[in-house]
């Protein structure tokens, strides 16, 4: 074991390269690009034995993803953002074939507007695909949960893909320190991939990814695969353990914090829940019961542990970093969906969007959401969605659409 | 690849007699596009993991059946290349780290209509022959969007009327040259072939066999379906192709082009246009002298230049 | 409501004979639902099409589980299990089958409950199949009884007003010569019943065991299982070889048989898998000795019932 001082990005390196991943079709895109320039350099190096492979998009990376790790190789994959949607056809394709994988998604913010700056609404749009989803908050928690997700991608009552999600800049380009495990250590927690029989061989035939008509063998199929993702809770669960027994570091699939006795409890996920966790220290060093959960797991979602920490709340403050267009926040209603109809349910659930492409929650702010769960508690009210934005933010923007539409007028002079 | 392989296929009682491919699949009778496929799968074997795009081949294989006695692997509309490209590197990556025996090896071979050939799936098409992949390509080019009911494509020819071009002129466009895009891209091997052709297509495709690198072949695949004529004619109508010189049978290798079937005479286009329905407008109500010289006139420069060469 | 499901081969205009009795009830002012039903099936393969019809709003959609007419273009797809033909029908059920056999040897064949009539071939017979489908919806019309013979006129124009007078005539012959020939069974398809909740019986819903991966993808473990399908159904015309005038060739018949359908054994002799071949005569048009015959495979199905 040796600690060192690393980006998100290379910790997530490093666990391809702990995990021994065998094929890397890549293609670069800001904030991920790190990622494929650490690995090429370790394969040219000679540190690491993997093919890497330059494609022409994220469509034909993930295509020859799920192609190889069909044809019984560890393929490791990162992408982020406008290159997660290029590759969305065969994001919701390959998963079906139950062939395992890894992909790393470095968050960034969706089009249009361009930003670089991340949000979670790229990632969430891969939530319905069959891919698991793992989502960290600290540069550690990237290498380890990379090895976690080959041990569920393969768990053999799962066979899925896995997403490992990091937030673009506060994790990919942030340095922190970072305990890399000894290959022969992680060789132990994670033994090399056994295709199983979903493998191209000579004499062996199978036809792969084949069509279906009619709508009995469709919906088994895709029920089939809906099962499967729900089998990773427990066998999240059980591999979580053992990376726990090996490695000392703790990882649920929910991460609770000064929750049990709390009365009211941030719902955050991603790398600002460490900003959260501040928060939370200084609420209750004024005295507030105020804790925090956070969910590693998005997929499959952690329904049952949620109703069993959220027991007997007073309120949650649901702080989305994405936004559905004409629905608002996606843990919201998530988050909803598994309260509902529970006798002992918080009877407040607030919506807060903060965090868009990157912007800040101030200490203040996550201290104003307990205040608001608080009132909202008081007059018995649920409170209404409410989007992390000042007034000086507003005037910022006005100065900027001056310019814009200044420079505009002149032009058509 | 320089030395000189010497075909088997020297006569016709020299291809194969027996039929690899599975009968059953649900293509139109008369497909001339799976005449081609079976004849091609007839030289190249089982030893081999067919990677598909979307189009009427997609439902080659519907679960629970499947023609092949290989493998194969369903991708998406524009990226069966890079499906191929994942396939052998991981066959590659098994090798080496000898995982698999050399006889549980594969030949890795993409199947295409012209929609993703000519159209969406170029772009990994020419990425992975950049990337000097090893694999066969092989594109059944019918000339339109057939599977949905022959819209027009970028393989479609002047003239032909589509569901897309319904005018009387039919398309104005003109058919992409993908086999001078393909050979641009400098590969080890490019050929058209046609199903009605056998013997030209066994010679080609086990020369491809034989290769290394990317191998691309165009198949000219009548459509009974889309092309409006009676499937029995599809035989004929692919004779038709080459006897007019509207088909150009050749290959590429080593940056030289070879026709390699030239009839001794040239039977004129509008043989091979009025058998079909596509066409059919150019016969009637009357003849539409201007547009069939204009399509004789392109096959006339195109075989002249050939000569010229 | 009624409800009428038409059967027929890709190819015999079973969408278009759907559509025109759509077309009729409409302009008879009837509420009218009709649709095609898609599948991989290509010419000569089974396909059906379905039409409700009602003077109140339709709620119902998709399959129709207990027809009140059902119409049979091809009298070839009653015995394929994979058409249908007979799905949902009841002794309520009126079932229409265009045959040159009588009705009463398809009743005694089927061992069908309900009420089967055919039409008779003087009016299908010599119609090209492409006329089929019309006179398919012309006897229906007449079945239903609620059709006058103009309004079915007037539906068969509108429907077919792309295609030229010519078709239009020679579509409008058979529909109304069928229509008129149905005269003695006018009005014999009763309107369908909604189905009740007392007569429902619980779905027999279960929890989906979590099967093992590889049988849980769409996967197949197996080589050439698209034998078991006989695409040999699609067939109208059948290939047969006259020995006597096969050459033993170099297998051009196999060679350009794009169905992997006719097999050469070591003497070169060729023999069709008519389990398979689907009709398309290629083989026929380029046997070098004109040595393969096509006939019509009705020919056939009354040498050996």
């Amino acid at each position: 074991m040796t600690r060192a001082l690393i980006t998100g990005n290379q910790a997530a390196a490093w666990g391809a390269r702990l995990a021994r991943a065998d094929y890397m079709p890549a293609f670069p895109i800001t904030p991920q690009t790190e990622i494929i320039e650490t690995l090429a350099g370790w394969i040219d190096s000679g540190e690491m034995d993997c093919r890497m492979v330059m494609m022409e998009s994220e469509h034909s990376m993930i295509t020859a993803a799920g192609a190889a790790a069909a044809t019984g190789v560890r393929v490791f994959t990162a992408t982020s953002s406008q290159g997660l949607m290029y590759a969305m056809e065969m994001i919701y394709g390959v998963p079906g074939m139950r062939a395992p994988f890894v992909l790393v998604n470095v968050s960034r913010g969706l089009q249009t507007p361009v930003t670089l700056e991340p949000d979670h609404t790229d990632v969430l749009a891969a939530r319905d695909s069959g891919f698991l989803q793992i989502h960290c908050a600290t540069c550690q928690e990237v290498l380890d949960q990379t090895l976690i997700a080959y041990r569920l991608a393969e768990h053999h009552r799962v066979r899925l893909p896995v997403i490992v999600n990091l937030d673009g800049f506060y994790l990919s380009f942030t340095r922190e320190p970072v305990e890399i495990p000894d290959p022969a250590a992680v060789d132990r927690f994670l033994p090399g991939f056994d295709p199983e029989t979903t493998r191209f061989r000579a004499g062996e035939p199978l036809s792969q990814g084949v069509v279906v008509l009619g709508s009995t063998p469709y919906s088994y199929f895709r029920y089939e695969t809906h099962l499967a993702a729900l089998q990773g809770l427990p066998a999240y669960a059980e591999i979580a353990a053992d990376f726990a027994a090996q490695f000392g570091r703790e990882y649920g699939a929910l991460e609770t914090y000064r929750s049990d006795d709390a009365e009211w409890v941030l719902f955050i996920m991603g790398s600002f829940a460490t900003k959260a966790k501040d928060a939370v220290d200084r609420m209750r060093e004024a005295g507030w019961k105020v804790g925090l959960v956070r969910p590693r797991l998005l997929r499959p979602f952690p329904d049952e542990p949620l109703r069993q920490v959220l027991a007997g709340k007073r309120g949650v403050a649901v702080v989305d970093q994405n936004l559905s267009m004409g629905k608002g926040g996606v843990l919201h209603s998530e988050l909803a969906s598994v309260l509902y109809g529970q006798l002992d349910a918080p009877p407040i659930l607030a919506s807060f969007i903060g965090g868009l492409g990157g912007r800040d929650i101030a200490p203040e702010e996550f201290y104003e959401m307990i205040q608001v769960l608080h009132r909202a508690a008081e007059e018995g009210k649920p409170p209404p969605p409410r989007l992390l934005f000042t007034g000086d933010e507003l005037r910022e923007v006005r100065k900027l659409q001056a310019i814009a539409h200044a420079e505009r007028t002149e032009g058509l002079k | 690849m320089s030395e000189q392989t010497v075909t088997i296929y020297k006569r016709m009682k020299d291809l194969p007699s027996t039929r690899l491919l599975g009968a059953g699949t649900p293509m139109c009778a008369g497909c001339g596009g799976l005449q081609a496929v079976h004849e091609i799968y007839d030289i190249l074997g089982e030893k081999t993991v067919f990677v598909n795009a979307a189009g009427c081949m997609t439902l080659l294989a519907v679960y629970p059946f499947t023609p092949f006695r290989g493998s194969w692997l369903y991708t998406s509309m524009a990226s069966a290349p890079a499906g191929a490209q994942g396939v052998r590197d991981a066959l590659d990556i098994l090798l080496a780290k000898q995982r698999i025996k050399q006889e549980q090896d594969l030949d890795v071979v993409v199947l295409t209509g012209d929609g993703a050939a000519y159209g969406m799936g170029l772009s990994s098409t020419s990425s992975a022959i950049e990337r000097g992949l090893d694999f066969i390509y092989v594109c059944y080019d019918n000339e339109g969007y057939g599977n949905t009911g022959q819209q027009t494509s970028a393989a479609t020819p002047h003239g032909a009327r589509t569901s897309t071009s319904t005018d009387a002129r039919g398309f104005g466009g003109f058919k992409k040259d993908l086999f001078a895009i393909w050979a641009a891209h400098r590969p080890a091997y490019v050929a058209t072939v046609i199903g009605s052709e056998p013997l030209d297509l066994a010679r080609k495709i086990e020369k491809a066999k034989a290769m290394k690198g990317p191998r691309l072949i165009i198949a000219l695949s009548p459509c009974p379906t889309g092309w409006d004529f009676d499937p029995m004619e599809s035989a004929e109508i692919g004779h038709l192709a080459v006897k007019t010189g509207v088909w150009p049978l050749k290959e590429y290798e080593n940056g030289q082009v070879t026709h390699t079937k030239v009839p001794s005479e040239w039977l004129p286009v509008e043989e091979y246009l009025k058998k079909q329905g596509r066409f059919a407008h150019l016969f009637k109500p009357q003849r539409n002298k201007a547009l069939i010289s204009e399509i004789q006139t392109r096959v006339d420069a195109y075989w002249a230049e050939v000569e010229r060469a | 409501m009624y409800r009428i499901r038409f059967h027929g081969r890709g190819g015999q205009g079973t969408k278009t004979a759907s559509r025109m009795l759509g077309t009729a009830f409409f302009l008879a002012g009837y509420q009218v639902q009709d649709a095609p039903r898609y599948g991989a099936e290509r010419r000569g393969a089974p396909i059906f099409a379905y039409v409700r019809a009602a003077k109140e709003a339709i709620h119902e959609r998709g399959v129709i589980r207990e027809p009140n007419l059902v119409v049979v273009a091809d009298d070839s797809l009653v015995p394929v299990p994979a058409a249908g033909v007979l799905q949902g029908a009841t002794a309520r059920s009126v079932m229409l089958i265009s045959s040159s056999e009588s009705a009463a040897t398809w009743r005694d064949r089927l061992n069908f409950p309900g009420t089967v009539l055919t039409l008779p071939a003087e009016a299908s017979e010599q119609a090209e199949l492409c006329f089929v489908g019309a006179a398919c919806t012309g006897a229906a019309a007449r079945l239903l009884g609620v059709i006058p013979r103009a309004i079915l006129e007037a539906a068969v124009r509108e429907e077919l007003s792309a295609l030229g007078e010519d078709i239009i005539r020679r579509n409008l012959e058979q529909a109304l010569a069928a229509f008129d020939c149905m005269e003695p069974h006018a009005g014999s398809v009763n309107e369908g019943v909604a189905f009740s909740v007392a007569d429902a019986k619980a779905p027999d819903w279960i929890d989906l065991p979590v099967d093992e991966s590889d049988a849980a993808a769409a996967a197949i473990h197996a080589s050439a299982t698209s034998v078991e399908v006989r695409t040999g159904l699609w067939r109208v015309l059948r290939p047969v070889i006259d020995y006597d005038r096969c050459n033993r060739c170099w297998w051009v018949c196999s060679e350009f048989c794009p169905d992997s359908a006719i097999k050469v054994d070591a003497d070169g002799r060729p023999e069709i898998d008519y389990d398979h071949c689907k009709g398309c005569m290629i083989c026929v048009a380029q046997c070098p000795p004109h040595a393969i015959a096509a006939v019509p495979e009705q020919e056939f199905s009354e040498k050996t019932p």
